[in-house]
This record gives structure tokens, sequence and C-alpha cells, in this order.
């Protein structure tokens, strides 16, 4: 069989809106969800039990089933819990906060663990308060040695957003369906589209690479 | 050394303190005076109780049971069986400790170590701040090191960063726990030279090491601390020369690898 | 709110159906993603770089592109491009065995470069062979290094199984949005499924920090 991607030339300015949506959806949930994260990772290494309870099930309940239950259980019963409408580009953001905001919670968990007992007790020793231990000392470097996997969690919110194509929003995936229904010609507009998720991911993965060996090294953190 | 009647510097009273709600015993009644001007070096075995004091010292354990007054005030107490070790915070501001691993903050620079204390808890300006800690790198030969990060620094240089952070506190007592035992051997005497400087001053410290040749040159005196207790306590030339007790003859000998 | 909860439309068989179908693909593709993803962290660690080259490439797109792209490509392209009729659970198990061979290939070769230089330099000492190095030393410490990753790459693909419901294929994810529009009751149907994979993928989630911790605690 013939491959012809010429195709896709009038679909150009549909895919790049596409695109565009994805962009604007991924950047904010990951705007709001590593603040979430942040705040539920603090939760979970909080001294009250009700705290750590409460913020320990959310996160296993969002990272132990499929993103796309979490969301069609969004977009198809928080409007009739809620009793108002949800457009699914909200029900979308929604979800991927969520769910975003359960992965960065592990980071930053993980990355608060790792700061050693040694530096509470250099602080304790130079009678620094607890209010600038934590801002001064232990913040700055549980968000260093966060960055690296935060960027691996970004470039999970950006694949998994295609599935909001399910609810029918229109990403790229979404776009790249339509123009793959309309035209037969799957093989040409998938692979194009793969590409271009390809394109976008593959640098920020080389990234935390980077980041790793430079900054951190840099600082020994 | 003038052997004046002065009141106690330190006065530790039967100091007890145990693991795993009692299941090891770490100190097991510790009675220490300290005077104004001493320097006390605590030698002893592994285990034997000697960093933990110093730890309790500093208020970062807990104890069971004792108390240990500061100057005249009480500093730290705790009456078995309340186990709540009662610390006053504003008597803990006038010791200052270095550790064994420097624990300088790694993404400060070394000049922002020395200064987020005094900027953040007496409220000191960050311009006088600023000169005291240059200062003090100076005085110890790193004033070119101010604007590196610690990571670049050799193990001597950040344990010497680490000792002029404690002293921008103007602490009245300074600890040292091992200070010498991560670094490289070249490295050793670098730090334990800036230690002497501060002993030349009249600095009260209370150090930890198992370098007996350092402990020889700073020690106006040495307390061997075994078994969670006090075996032997007096000048250095009785402690490391001519002990009095068998059991630090026995550990002596062993250190030096000769029979006494 | 006015909803009145009713759980009992909720027929459990359609849906146990559709959890068969979800494990079968599963442990399918896990199949498939342990043990080509072995053969591929090997292909990845070859010395010579056009070996290496394709492999690395199949695995960044893998690694760097949504699974549900890829469970779609394979579905509408495989059969146009190499002329075949696969059956819909064959595309499903081929497209998410695929993925995991990916990621379980990054996770082999990071476990095998993780044994300490000392282990082989000591098997060499002892005159053992490159392929007695391997076979005694750096496969049974690669491979239990990566089990926790394995086991938690594994749970990921059952979740990741859910996708192949927008390709119509009859898994637990499909007879639950059918099940959700025939009774109107999309509250009970999918908050029930939710748990069903929770209850799946927790335990695997609890054995797999009882390792690590129990790793730590040896390694100690």
């Amino acid at each position: 069989m013939s491959l012809d991607f010429s195709v896709l030339a009038r679909f150009d300015h549909a895919l790049l809106l596409g695109l565009m949506t994805t962009l604007k959806l991924t950047s904010v949930c990951i705007l709001l969800g590593c603040t979430l994260g942040f705040l539920v990772g603090l939760a979970r290494t909080s001294r009250s039990t009700v705290l750590r309870l409460v913020s320990g099930t959310y996160v296993e309940f969002f990272r132990g089933t499929p993103v796309l239950i979490q969301l069609f259980w969004i977009f198809f019963c928080l409007p009739l819990i809620l009793g108002i409408e949800l457009s699914n580009f909200a029900s979308g953001v929604i979800a991927l906060t969520l769910y975003m905001g359960a992965i960065t919670s592990e980071t930053f968990r993980a990355s608060l663990k790792s700061i050693g007992p040694e530096q509470r007790d250099a602080c304790v020793a130079l009678g620094l308060p607890s209010r600038v231990q934590v801002t001064s000392v232990i913040l700055p470097q549980a968000v260093l040695r966060a960055i690296p996997t935060l960027l691996s969690n970004c470039v999970s919110l950006f694949k998994e957003s295609a599935l909001v194509s399910a609810v029918g929003m229109a990403d790229l995936m979404f776009v790249g369906q339509n123009i793959s229904n309309n035209t037969a010609r799957p093989v040409e507009v998938l692979t194009v589209v793969a590409l271009i998720y390809f394109v976008i991911a593959f640098p920020l993965t080389r990234a935390v690479t980077l980041v790793e060996g430079r900054i951190l090294k840099k600082l020994a953190i | 050394m003038t052997m004046s009647f002065s009141l106690p510097l330190v006065k530790m009273q039967a100091l007890h303190k145990s693991y795993g709600d009692g299941a090891i015993q770490v100190l097991k009644g510790i009675d220490i005076e300290m005077k104004p001007g001493d320097r006390v070096v605590v030698i002893g075995p592994s285990g034997g109780g000697k960093s933990t004091l110093l730890r309790v010292m500093m208020g970062l354990e807990q104890i069971d049971s004792g108390s240990i007054s500061f100057d005249g005030k009480p500093y730290i107490s705790s009456e078995a069986p309340a186990k709540k070790t009662l610390i006053d915070t504003n008597v803990r501001r006038s010791i200052g400790m270095v550790f064994q691993h420097y624990t300088l903050f790694p993404h400060l620079t070394v000049i922002q170590n020395l200064m987020l204390a005094p900027c953040k808890v007496r409220g000191e300006p960050k311009a006088s701040a600023q000169a005291r800690a240059q200062a003090l790198l100076e005085r110890f030969g790193l004033g070119a090191k101010a604007r590196a990060y610690p990571a670049q620094l050799s193990g001597g240089q950040k344990q010497r960063v680490a000792i002029a952070r404690a002293l921008m506190l103007d602490p009245k007592l300074m600890l040292f726990d091992e200070v010498t035992s991560a670094l490289d051997p070249e490295l050793v005497s670098e730090v334990e030279q800036v230690i002497m400087q501060l002993a030349s001053q009249n600095m009260p410290m209370m150090i930890v090491t198992h370098d007996m040749w350092f402990a020889k040159n700073i020690a106006s005196r040495v307390i061997f601390c075994a078994g969670g207790v006090v075996v032997e306590d007096g000048p250095p030339e009785q402690v490391l020369g001519s002990p009095k007790e068998e059991r630090t003859k026995e550990f002596i000998d062993r250190v030096f690898h000769i029979k006494q | 709110m006015n909803y009145t909860f009713d759980f009992n439309s909720i027929t459990f068989a359609p849906l146990l159906r559709g959890l068969v179908v979800s494990l079968e693909l599963t442990v399918a593709a896990n199949i498939i993603g342990v043990i080509a993803g072995f053969g591929l962290a090997l292909l990845l660690m070859s010395p010579y770089r056009l070996l290496r080259m394709p492999f690395m490439l199949f695995v960044e797109f893998f690694r760097c592109t949504p699974a549900i792209v890829q469970i779609v490509w394979i579905f509408y392209c495989v059969p146009m491009l190499f002329d075949v009729f696969l059956d819909p659970i064959t595309m499903g198990v081929l497209a998410l065995g695929l993925n995991l061979t990916a990621f379980n290939a990054e996770a082999y070769r990071a476990s095998i470069q993780a044994v300490p230089r000392e282990q082989i330099d000591a098997g060499i000492a002892l005159g053992l062979n490159p392929w007695q190095r391997i076979l005694h030393i750096v496969f049974p410490t690669a491979f239990r290094a990566s089990i926790p990753v394995l086991l938690t790459n594994g749970i990921v693909i059952f979740q990741q199984s859910a996708l192949v419901a927008i390709v119509a294929i009859a898994d637990l994810m499909y007879e639950a949005k059918s099940l959700a529009t025939e009774t109107y009751r999309p509250i009970e149907t999918f908050t029930v499924v939710a748990l069903i994979y929770f209850a799946v993928s927790f335990p695997v989630t609890q054995i797999v920090g009882f390792l690590e911790r129990r790793r730590q605690l040896l390694a100690s």
C-alpha cells in the first residue's frame, strides 16, 4: 500500500489547534497539580494521623486506578453529585489535576524524606526555630531534589492528557482521530500525531538527565 | 590554667538515658562539672556514650532523668518517670556544636551558611552579619571561598566553615563531636589548628575525639567514658599518661599499642 | 443532590466477564514484557552502535508517546500496513505487550548497570569467564533488584489495559461504560468498577513496598 502524507496538508490548522488545547490543558494541570501534590506531600509526612490517612487514601486511590476511569467518573458522575454542568475542559482539568497531585505528592514525599536528619541537627545547634528550619533549609533542598522526578511527572501528565479525547474534548488526539476517520488514512495521520507527541515528550525526558547531571551534581544535593 | 574558685559553667547531675524504652542504657548516671575556660576532651570506646553526651548537651536528645545547668541557670531536666525532657531554648542558644559530617546547608553559599542564623534568629541586619562572617572566614583562611558552594570545598574546608558558622552566634561553650574522624589525614591538622586558635582565646569546649595526640595537646582535662559512666576524670598527664583506673589503662594501651 | 443510589442495578456478570478479559490482557502482556524486555535490555547494552540505535529508538518511542495513541495506531494501522487480520484481543495484547517490553527493558538495563563493579571484579579474580559472570553474578543480582519495578510496571499495564475499551474491546472498562449507559447509573457503576481495579492493584503495590523495605533492611 502506498503512503500519502500530503492528505495532512489541509488539516495543519486543525492539528495545531488540537495541539494548543493539549498544551494548554497540560500546563494548567501541571501548575495546579504540583501545588496540590506539594501540599499533599506535606500532609503525608505530617504528625497528624488524620491528615496522613486522608492524604494517603487519596494518593493510593488515584495511583491504583486507571486514569480513564477517574476521567469518566469526573465527567459523568460529578455533575450529578454537584448538580451543575461540567464542560469537558473542566472535567479534564479536575481529573488530570487530581492525578498529577497524587503522583507529585509521592515525588515531594520522597524528596522530603531523603533530606537527612543531620540537617535538622544543624538547625537545632544553630538555634533556628521550626519556621526558619522549614522555609530556609528543608524546603529549598526538597524542591531542588524533586525537580528531576517532577519533570518525569510532567511528561506522564502530557501523555495521559490524550485521554480527554475519550470525553469529546478537542485535543490533539481527538482531532487526529477525526482526521483519520475523515480521510480513511489512519497510518499517515496517526503516525504524525504520534510523532508530535514524541517530539515534545522526548526532549523533556532528556532534560531530566541534564538537570540531574549539572545542577544537582554541582550542589551535591 | 588558673585554678581559682569560680562557679561551674556546666553542671551535669545524674544523667540517665536509654533507647528503646529502657532496653539499651546509654548514659547510666553521669555527673560532670565544667569550669569556665575548661577544655574537656572525652575519650572512650564506641558506644560508650561520648557522642550521646554531647548530643544531650546540645538539646538534640531526650534524657530519662537528671539535670544540666548552664552558667548557673537551669537548662535541661527530666524526672523519671515523667520522661519529658524540659529544655530551656534561651540557654541552648549559648552553646554551639560542630558535627562529624559538617552538615553545611548545600543549597547556600559558604557566606550564606554563616549568615542564616544571625539574620533569621537574632534579626541581625544583613550588612553587619556579612561583615562579621567575612572577617571570621578570613581568620580561618577561607576568605576567598565566601561565595563558593559547600560541594566545591574539601572536607577540611567544610569543617572549618562549620566551626565558623557556629561561632557567628557568639557561643559561650563549643561542642566538637569527632570533627576530624571523617577527614582524610592530611586535612585533619588544618581543622585542629582552628580549634587550637579558639582554645588560645579561652573558649570553653568539650571535645569528643579519637585523636589522642590532639587530645594531649588541647585538653585541660580528660574524661574517659565507657559503658555509660565516667570511669576516670583528671588532667591529661594522668588520664592519658598514667591512668589510675585499670579500664582506662586497658583502653589507652589498646589505642597506643604499647604496654605501659 | 437529587440522586437516589441504587446499587442493585449493577449486574456483576458482565463486569466479571470484562474483568477476566482485562486480566487476560494483563497476564499475556506481562509474559511478553518480562521476557522480551530482558532480551531488549541486552540489545540496548550491546557495544555495537548500529545494533543499539534502532532499539533505543523503539524504547524511546514507546516511552514518549501516550499509550492510547499506541493502542489506536496498532488497532487501525497494523491491519492496513501488513495486510493481516488479527482479532481485537491479540492486537490489544500486542500493543500492551510492546509498551511493557519497552518499560521493562529500561528497568532491566538500570538494574544490570547497578550491579556493583566490585562483584564483577571479584568474578574476574576468581577466573570466571564472561558467560559465567553473567549467569552467576550479574543475572541473579540484577533480576532480584528489578523485581519491584517489574511488578510496578506490570500493574501499570493492568490499569493501561482500560484504554482498550476505546477501541471497543470488551474489557472491564468497556463493560462498565455499557452498564452505566444502559442503567443510567454512572455513579454506582463507575465507583464499583474503580474499586475493582483498586482491589487488584493495591495488594500488588503493597507487596512491592514490602519487598523494597526488606531490601533496604538487608542492605544496611
